[in-house]
């Protein structure tokens, strides 16, 4: 391995923790210690901004669920069937970045909460609703597409780590998919029942928290 | 000549013979000394001169305890020990603000060589962000705002007040005569608050249970909501709220069918077809319960 290959490698995965093959060249060479270092010291610090500047998008999403649960807010009219197609094939590039991907999962939360708030609970909007296509009838279709690629992105990511951290990552990360599925079949049986919809809701944040802590360790979910 | 040869021989021989040894020695000293060190142990102690209200930021991203207690001194105290040098405390002051932070030093270490352990003596009044992995947070009489995060280890509180903020993926709670307000998320953690005074509580788990034993705060607000465990709420007769309890899939075990009379505000609440539900009020109805369970039980008892 080479300078240029360690420089991919951290741009592409991130510090912690480096490929065997990346660290055993960092032993080595000052020049790569030193930019590994400076990383580790900017991506610090950087990891400290956010809770100054701005709080996460997920503080926001939770917020305004609340508030339009409380009937504070009305929810924004959002045709979902206006997204433009072309839209979501870009979104493997914006997974190349871990930080990118988070925001754009809390992006999408929010987009799949406005949406759902916005399905009125009478029948003809129901009936309605059923015969406009597979993004109406599956709640939060959208939402769980985009977090299902991300954990497979995460599963692909050859950073296996057996760590007591790690493994708890990934049998959280089973429970929340169990429950998912398992108010998701609810919700296609009974799209009324507002429990289980905010039960469905709940578990798409917590996932999207899980899969952003999961990316920020660095670890994975095989 | 040959035999000054023969000699200097000898002597070389006999110097590589006396040398041995202690090289050996030497040898098997140095490579005892990381060895011993780690095993016994490093410990980094630090006092922080404050003013009033410091905010102390902890990030621990070994394994282990971080235990916060009080004292009556403007100082913070740390202590920190740890089990092998591949572990490293960065700790700093900035005014009243301190940051200790715990890296790795080493990646390829073993995770039994990734414990550390911090001990904090604060002010009374302190506010606390605390983030862990696996490692027990306890916290005792602090009062300040207060965040605290962990990944698998438990969050045990004991009188504090203040905003707290728990957040764990599958660490558990236990809040004891806590005050001000209360905010739990985790995923299979599980949350007891004992004896509280907290005027506003919002509890939400997927898998775990949720237990609620004490005394409504009046003009309190109350959110408590597990996925699929049980929701427990233990009452006292001098309580006085108005209770809301639903769930989709579960089932709800009202023992306190006694207490609990029609809501006296004129407002009919009516569960929906979808859901079973249970409405009524205690006493006046002063703090308002809200409890629910996707698929689990909700339980609603009056204390002996």
């Amino acid at each position: 391995m080479q300078c240029r290959d360690v420089e991919i490698v951290v741009e592409q995965e991130g510090l912690v923790p480096l490929p065997e093959a990346a660290r055993a060249h960092v032993a080595g060479c000052s020049r790569c210690r030193e930019f590994v270092a400076d990383l580790a010291i900017i991506v610090s610090i950087a990891s400290e901004l956010p809770a100054e500047v701005e709080p996460p998008a997920r503080v926001w999403v939770s917020l305004q669920a609340q508030l339009e649960l409380e009937g504070i807010i009305k929810p924004s009219v959002v045709p979902a069937h206006s997204e433009p197609s072309s839209w979501w094939h870009g979104f493997s590039d914006l997974f190349r970045s871990r930080a990118l991907a988070t925001a754009t999962v809390g992006l999408l939360i929010v987009a799949a909460g406005v949406l759902q708030m916005r399905q009125p609970p009478d029948a003809s909007l129901e009936a309605e609703r059923s015969v406009a296509g597979p993004a109406w009838q599956i709640p939060f279709a959208q939402t769980a597409k985009v977090l299902n690629e991300q954990e497979i992105d995460l599963r692909n990511m050859q950073l296996a780590d057996t760590s007591a951290v790690d493994a708890s990552f990934r049998q959280n990360l089973q429970q929340v998919d169990d429950f998912i599925a398992d108010c998701e079949r609810r919700v296609n049986d009974a799209p009324q029942d507002e429990l289980a919809r905010e039960y469905l809701s709940n578990a798409y944040q917590q996932k999207a928290e899980l899969l952003s802590a999961m990316m920020d360790r660095g670890g994975s979910v095989q | 000549m040959g035999m000054r040869m023969v000699n200097l021989s000898a002597l070389r021989s006999d110097v590589k013979r006396g040398m041995l040894p202690l090289l050996g020695a030497a040898a098997f000293l140095y490579s005892g000394l990381p060895a011993a060190g780690a095993a016994a142990g490093q410990h980094l102690e630090k006092h922080f001169a404050v003013n009033i209200r410091p905010v102390v930021v902890i990030h621990n991203v070994a394994n282990g305890r971080i235990e916060v207690k009080s004292w009556k001194n403007p100082e913070v105290d740390i202590v920190a020990s740890q089990t092998s040098d591949k572990i490293g405390f960065d700790m700093e002051q900035v005014g009243d603000r301190i940051d200790v932070t715990a890296n790795i030093l080493n990646p390829s270490a073993q995770p039994h060589e990734l414990e550390a352990s911090l001990q904090l003596t604060v002010p009374e009044e302190t506010e606390l962000q605390l983030k862990t992995e696996t490692g027990l947070i306890y916290v005792e009489q602090v009062m300040g705002d207060m965040t605290l995060e962990s990944v698998a280890g438990d969050v045990h509180l004991k009188e504090v007040s203040g905003y707290i903020i728990v957040r764990t993926t599958e660490g558990s709670l236990v809040c004891t005569q806590c005050a001000g307000k209360l905010d739990f998320k985790s995923i299979s953690g599980g949350a007891q608050v004992l004896q509280p005074a907290l005027t506003n509580v919002s509890l939400f788990t997927t898998s775990g249970n949720i237990l609620f034993d004490g005394d409504f705060v009046r003009t309190g607000l109350y959110t408590m909501k597990s996925g699929k465990g049980l929701v427990e709420v233990r009452f006292s007769g001098n309580d006085s709220f108005d209770l809301k309890a639903q769930t989709t899939m579960g089932t709800v075990d009202n023992q306190a069918a006694a207490y609990l009379k029609p809501d006296s505000h004129g407002m009919i609440h009516r569960a929906s077809k979808f859901t079973k539900g249970l409405f009524g009020t205690v006493g006046q109805g002063l703090a308002k319960v809200e409890l629910s369970s996707y698929s689990g039980t909700i339980r609603i008892l009056k204390r002996d």
